[in-house]
């Protein structure tokens, strides 16, 4: 059973530059995963992502970006509290390959530190689910949750 | 209401499978099909003492279930439970497979305006 990481692998038809800068250019992180973003795409920079509304109770997330070779390799921890350096044990570390291929790019995505943290943190990535997904995936699961209370004393 | 009684328990269990001693124990009681306090400290770097404190908090969040054994208590893996447990980290993986499809189709979308 390994529990603490998760892979993924797509296949997608841009070359390594463009898939580059898509994984990792604030504004292009802010199209496909938090709502706002802002950190230098350069090693060591800390900065920091948004889910929902700043002003209005969003969450706000410390992101540190790790390790920045383009077109190859673009690597980021967070969830890490803010004011503390990111580090292993507490943070969660997702890296971005890529691998030219056939014209276009194998991206590969593992995030680990699931194991180190705590699986707290795995209900926490629940919760920045984008909002067009959000209900798809909390109304079927909520079923299950009610039955197990059932049988539970 | 129930929402917030079903984060409780969602808390409680993730918890509890947080810990890499308990965790080692989950594995241990699934290879071995079952065990007990004694038997599973006797494969631990821990005391007997605290592999019991473990097994008192797998079972309250339902994750193993206890029969006497003499002066002891047998454990078994609650199937249901674990695979509850399981299935949380692979949503986790599917909000993952729909950041890696709107990368792939921004990607896509930059690389095709190039070429015209």
């Amino acid at each position: 059973m390994e529990f603490g990481t998760i892979e993924r692998e797509i296949y997608v038809e841009a070359s390594p530059e463009i898939v580059f800068e898509v994984v990792s250019s604030p504004d292009h992180l802010k199209q496909w995963w938090p709502d706002d973003a802002r950190y230098d795409p350069t090693p060591g920079s800390v900065g920091e992502i948004v889910f929902g509304d700043r002003a209005a109770g969003g969450a706000v997330v410390p992101f540190t970006v790790i390790d920045a070779r383009p077109p190859r390799t673009f690597s980021f921890r967070w969830t890490h509290p803010a004011g503390e350096v990111a580090a292993e044990g507490n943070s969660l570390l997702v890296t971005f390959e890529l691998t030219p291929s056939g014209g276009g790019t194998l991206l590969k995505m593992t995030e680990t530190g699931f194991r180190e943290m705590s699986w707290e943190v795995a209900v926490l990535e629940q919760q920045y689910q984008e909002h067009v997904t959000g209900w798809d995936f909390y109304l079927p699961r909520l079923a299950p949750y009610v039955a197990t209370l059932k049988v539970r004393p | 209401m129930s929402t917030a009684v079903v984060e409780k328990v969602d808390d409680d269990l993730w918890s509890a499978i947080g810990d890499p001693t308990r965790r080692r124990m989950l594995d241990l009681l699934l290879i071995e099909g079952d065990g007990t306090a004694t038997t599973l400290s006797q494969q631990m770097p821990v005391t007997r003492q605290a592999v019991a404190k473990h097994l008192g908090v797998l079972d309250r969040v339902g994750l193993v279930r206890a029969t006497p054994a003499g002066r002891e208590k047998r454990y078994r893996v609650d199937d249901a439970q674990l695979a509850r447990a399981v299935a949380q980290l692979s949503s986790v993986g599917s909000a993952w497979d729909a950041r890696l499809r709107r990368i792939k189709r921004i990607a896509e979308a930059i690389q095709h305006t190039q070429q015209d």
